[in-house]
């Protein structure tokens, strides 16, 4: 009979505590690196702003139809932090309230590409060698080859140039991503001997690709997301600055920027401080996704 | 004492992690003379490849080292700064590791990095590299490569498992001058391909005079090649002899243990191995790290880690049932 | 070829076995196929109870022969068959009923075990697709007895395979292989993975296991002196064909291959009783020729020390040497 291991701490049996700790665990890893809560802190911030944007602005009512043209191309100053633009609109308040926008569409592009793209993926990654590979992959290649604002332009050209219509097409050229992460590292997990293991005993197909295989890809995917988020939003801000996605009056932060572009270098603050929030967002996400990368590594055995 | 080439003391090597500090090494006394042969047994998670990786300096980042010294040649190796390491390296340390597809660049050909070796090897006997082709060509030869030429143009993905492992000890051959630590060199080799590698590092070392390390978890590739053994457990040295002597007369209970649960070709079986597992190192055992698992354990082990006693020529042993001064516990003490 | 015995406890039948992979080596202008001859006519039986040992190098063909036996893939000819039935096809087209009863465990448990399951995940897995637990029962019951049954602790299903001791996490793919109560096991290097010291009560739960539930094995390993303690007949692969096959006793003290000359000369002992037993020192000279380019005549030709101008000429049949005792050789 096993001796009981030697001087190890009296594990508790409860599932709370076993939650907990495993808790605790994902913690420590994703904390190793300082930058990785910097990201945390970052992210944690412009969603707050996001969701709580009509409560914690000076000018609400800036984020819609408004103009006072008294108030026009003022620079940042004590009434207007972030000084006003062409139509006396506060610029810090619309800022805060394209955040929303952003993350919007970023939640609405993942939603629909990461599902597509992964299941498609674990099917393609499976059946490596025969012609479901064939046809997916090759499908795969077609639309990886379309740029996303040639795409969107088109789009905008065929339908109206509204949100939902751009968030479709970055969306339609952002799941090939995801299907070539999911296919690399399911056609090597494929081989893994557990997968044989469970073959072998006789376990249906669906089984093994999502009990088997995708958990072992969860962790690659999650990270990947978590540095999309800022990667969809950067694009997102680059059809709205060609005039695609989000429509005037509703603020978003491309549409903001090609606004001020006009005016610059004088009344600088109107493209420069939207352009900044861009950067702070894109920054905070990668270093999110970089801590969620540790805190999903797979322990070393 | 310039005699030995490499000497550790008292090493201690911790690793910070979630939940603490894994205390690996716990004092690791060990001693390399020129030109001898030493074994270094130990099973998974003793701590041998840590102690290596100290002395070659290449422990992973999240280690520690509170306490102990590593002389090479008399110099203390932990407080030499990166030119000193280089120059130490290059001057006649060398490694073989366990897995010879690991160790070689896929994307280079054998020829391509054993050049490289050699260009690093700074003050090789050879002086200034003129002919490296040469000394590359005669390494090749001496570990009994065929074809030497062939091989030069080779790329590791074209060799069998022995012939990877052999261009590795080549690789070893054209630097080696002091020393060269081979880390389970023949685990993955088939038996008859592992006895022509053995036959080959020992030939080698002692006609060159080198000293050699050899890292394994095999009582019987240690008792064939080694001069002299050092048996490890759970981070410090438990058991040192000549190598016929531990062989006919081990000592320690963990080195009779472990003798023990080796499955014999006379037949009889296996014993239960020993019971229990290697200590948390988070939380190791106060005293002797082996007493809880030990069938002969006593008052005194749980107290201090027990010193080295000597019995018999050469033969030390870290266990206080060989303690002279104490009174001796009958066998079911 | 079956001595003495009877027929009637054979469990397992392969006669003329064989498993060949092609393999494209096709350059950009010359289309070439080379053929990967992993097993090459073999020809075995395994008797109900016992445990037959396979022991060769690499490129001996033991593991293929074990997975297709186990069914990861089909054989290219000849037949195999368990308790009277075909299974000379991959196991994806056998009955289920045969998928339970034919169970393997592998050599490596840090990769047999799934990282990202628990303990008791992996091992109710075989007992849900063969429906050994009545729909909308949790399985914990059968879960933990299986856990008992490789002396591990029933709190142990809650664990991962990370962070448990690469000899536990055998014991567990042993349980797993267990869970559907099968007849025949094949294990593929169980213990070579693991330390010395787990060993044994590794080997010693599964003799153990064996007596209690009727158990057969097929057992594979390259570690000769495990053998002689495990085995009841063992034999011996080169290159795809069995050399010698013979039961254990007669395989250690009178080996006539000397192919197994030479394997045992050069195993490592540890004591000078063992040394006394081996045969004499035989120096293995030059590579283990790959499956690919298989030599004309006795694929030993390369490296025997006793080869004659017959063995370059013609491959040797399997004759008989004795009770049980086959071997291929041309100068036995």
């Amino acid at each position: 009979m096993a001796a009981t291991p030697t001087s190890a701490q009296p594990r508790a049996e409860s599932a709370w505590a076993r939650r907990l700790d495993s808790l605790n665990k994902s913690w420590y890893k994703f904390s190793r690196n300082r930058l990785s809560i910097v990201g945390l802190v970052m992210v944690a911030i412009i969603v707050a702003l996001a969701i709580l944007a009509p409560y914690v602005t000076p000018y609400p009512q800036h984020a819609g139809k408004y103009v006072n043209f008294k108030a026009k191309n003022l620079p940042p100053g004590s009434e207007h932090l972030l000084g006003t633009d062409v139509f006396g609109r506060d610029i810090l308040t619309r800022v805060v309230f394209a955040f929303g926008n952003a993350l919007l569409m970023a939640l609405g592009v993942l939603a629909v590409s990461v599902p597509i793209g992964t299941l498609t993926g674990l099917a393609a990654g499976y059946y490596v060698g025969t012609w479901v590979e064939t046809v997916i992959m090759r499908i795969t290649d077609v639309f990886i080859s379309i740029p996303p604002l040639i795409l969107a332009l088109c789009v905008a050209a065929v339908l109206k140039p509204t949100l939902t219509n751009s968030m479709m097409a970055v969306t339609v050229s952002w799941w090939p991503w995801y299907t070539r992460l999911t296919f690399s590292l399911a056609s090597s997990l494929r081989n893994e001997y557990y997968v044989q293991a469970a073959e072998l005993a006789g376990a249906g197909r669906l089984h093994i690709l999502f009990r088997e295989i995708l958990p072992n890809c969860a962790s690659s995917i999650f990270t990947k997301m978590a540095l999309d988020v800022g990667w969809v939003i950067l694009v997102g801000s680059a059809l709205s600055f060609v005039g695609l996605g989000e429509q005037p009056p509703k603020p978003a932060l491309g549409t903001m920027v090609a606004d001020g572009i006009s005016r610059m270098p004088d009344q600088w603050w109107i493209a420069v401080f939207p352009a900044l929030a861009i950067m702070v967002i894109v920054l905070g996400f990668n270093l999110f996704g970089d801590g969620i990368r540790d805190m999903l590594a797979p322990e070393e055995m | 004492m310039a005699e030995a080439l490499l000497e550790i003391r008292d090493l201690h090597v911790w690793y910070k992690v979630y939940g603490g500090m894994l205390k690996v090494l716990n004092g690791v006394n060990f001693t390399v003379g020129f030109g001898e042969r030493v074994g270094l047994v130990g099973e998974t998670g003793c701590g041998k490849t840590t102690t290596m990786k100290a002395v070659l300096r290449i422990l992973p980042r999240p280690a520690r080292i509170p306490q102990g010294e590593i002389l090479v040649h008399g110099r203390n190796v932990l407080q030499m700064n990166s030119q000193e390491l280089a120059d130490l390296r290059g001057h006649g340390l060398s490694m073989i590791f366990q897995d010879p597809t690991a160790a070689l660049n896929p994307v280079f050909t054998i020829g391509q990095q054993l050049y490289e070796v050699i260009r690093y090897s700074a003050g090789s006997p050879a002086g200034r590299i003129k002919d490296k082709r040469a000394v590359a060509l005669h390494a090749l030869q001496e570990a009994r490569l065929p074809d030497a030429e062939r091989m030069l143009a080779s790329y590791p993905v074209q060799l069998s498992g022995g012939m990877r492992q052999r261009s590795c000890i080549a690789f070893a051959i054209a630097t080696a001058r002091d020393l060269l630590i081979a880390d389970e060199p023949t685990t993955n080799l088939d038996v008859t391909i592992q006895d022509q590698v053995l036959r080959l590092i020992k030939e080698l070392v002692t006609q060159k005079g080198t000293s050699m390390i050899l890292i394994t978890h095999s009582l019987g590739l240690a008792r064939e090649v080694t001069d002299r053994v050092y048996v490890m457990y759970a981070g410090n040295m438990i058991e040192m002899a000549a190598t016929p002597e531990l062989f006919a007369n081990p000592l320690h209970p963990y080195t009779q243990g472990l003798l023990a649960s080796v499955p014999r070709l006379t037949g009889g079986g296996f014993a239960e191995g020993i019971p229990g597992r290697i200590p948390d190192y988070k939380n190791p055992p106060a005293g002797c790290r082996f007493h809880p698992r030990c069938p002969r354990a006593f008052a005194p082990c749980r107290e201090a880690m027990p010193p080295y006693f000597a019995s018999g020529d050469g033969h030390l042993v870290a266990c206080y049932l060989y303690d002279n001064k104490r009174r001796r516990v009958p066998q079911n003490g | 070829m079956a001595s003495g015995n009877s027929t009637d406890n054979q469990i397992l039948v392969a006669e003329k076995l064989v498993k060949h992979f092609p393999i494209n080596r096709s350059g950009i202008f010359r289309r070439k196929w080379v053929v990967v001859k992993a097993v090459d006519g073999i020809d075995f039986t395994v008797r109900q109870g016992e445990c037959l040992g396979l022991v060769g190098e690499s490129g001996s063909g033991k593991s293929t022969t074990a997975y297709t036996v186990v069914g990861s893939y089909p054989p290219t000819s000849g037949s195999l068959s368990f308790k009277g039935q075909n299974i000379a096809r991959p196991a994806v087209a056998r009955p289920l009923h045969l998928k339970k009863d034919i169970q393997i465990v592998f050599q490596d448990p840090g990769s047999s075990l799934n990282p990202r399951r628990s303990v008791g995940d992996i091992l109710a897995m075989p007992l849900a697709v063969h429906r050994m637990v009545p729909r909308g029962q949790t399985p914990t019951k059968r879960i933990i007895e299986l856990l008992d049954m490789v002396e591990l602790p029933a709190s142990y299903r809650f664990k991962y395979p990370a962070t448990i001791g690469g000899g536990e996490r055998q014991m567990v793919a042993i349980a797993r292989a267990l869970a559907t109560g099968p007849s025949f096991i094949v294990l593929d290097e169980p213990t070579s993975a693991l330390d010395v010291s787990v060993q044994g009560k590794i080997i010693n739960m599964l003799l153990r296991l064996q007596r209690e539930f009727h158990l057969t094995y097929l057992f594979i390993t390259h570690d000769l002196s495990l053998m002689r303690n495990v085995a009841t007949r063992i034999a011996i692969m080169y290159l795809g064909k069995i050399a010698e096959i013979a039961p254990a006793t007669d395989f250690f003290e009178k080996p006539l291959h000397p192919y197994t000359q030479m394997l045992l000369s050069a195993i490592p002992v540890l004591s000078i009783a063992e040394e006394a037993l081996k045969p004499k020192k035989i120096h293995s000279v030059g590579e283990i020729p790959s499956p690919v380019d298989v030599p004309p005549g006795c694929s030993f030709n390369t490296r025997c020390p006793f080869k004659t101008e017959i063995c370059f000429r013609e491959d040797p049949l399997m004759r008989s040497f004795g009770p049980d005792h086959l071997a291929r050789c041309h100068n036995i």
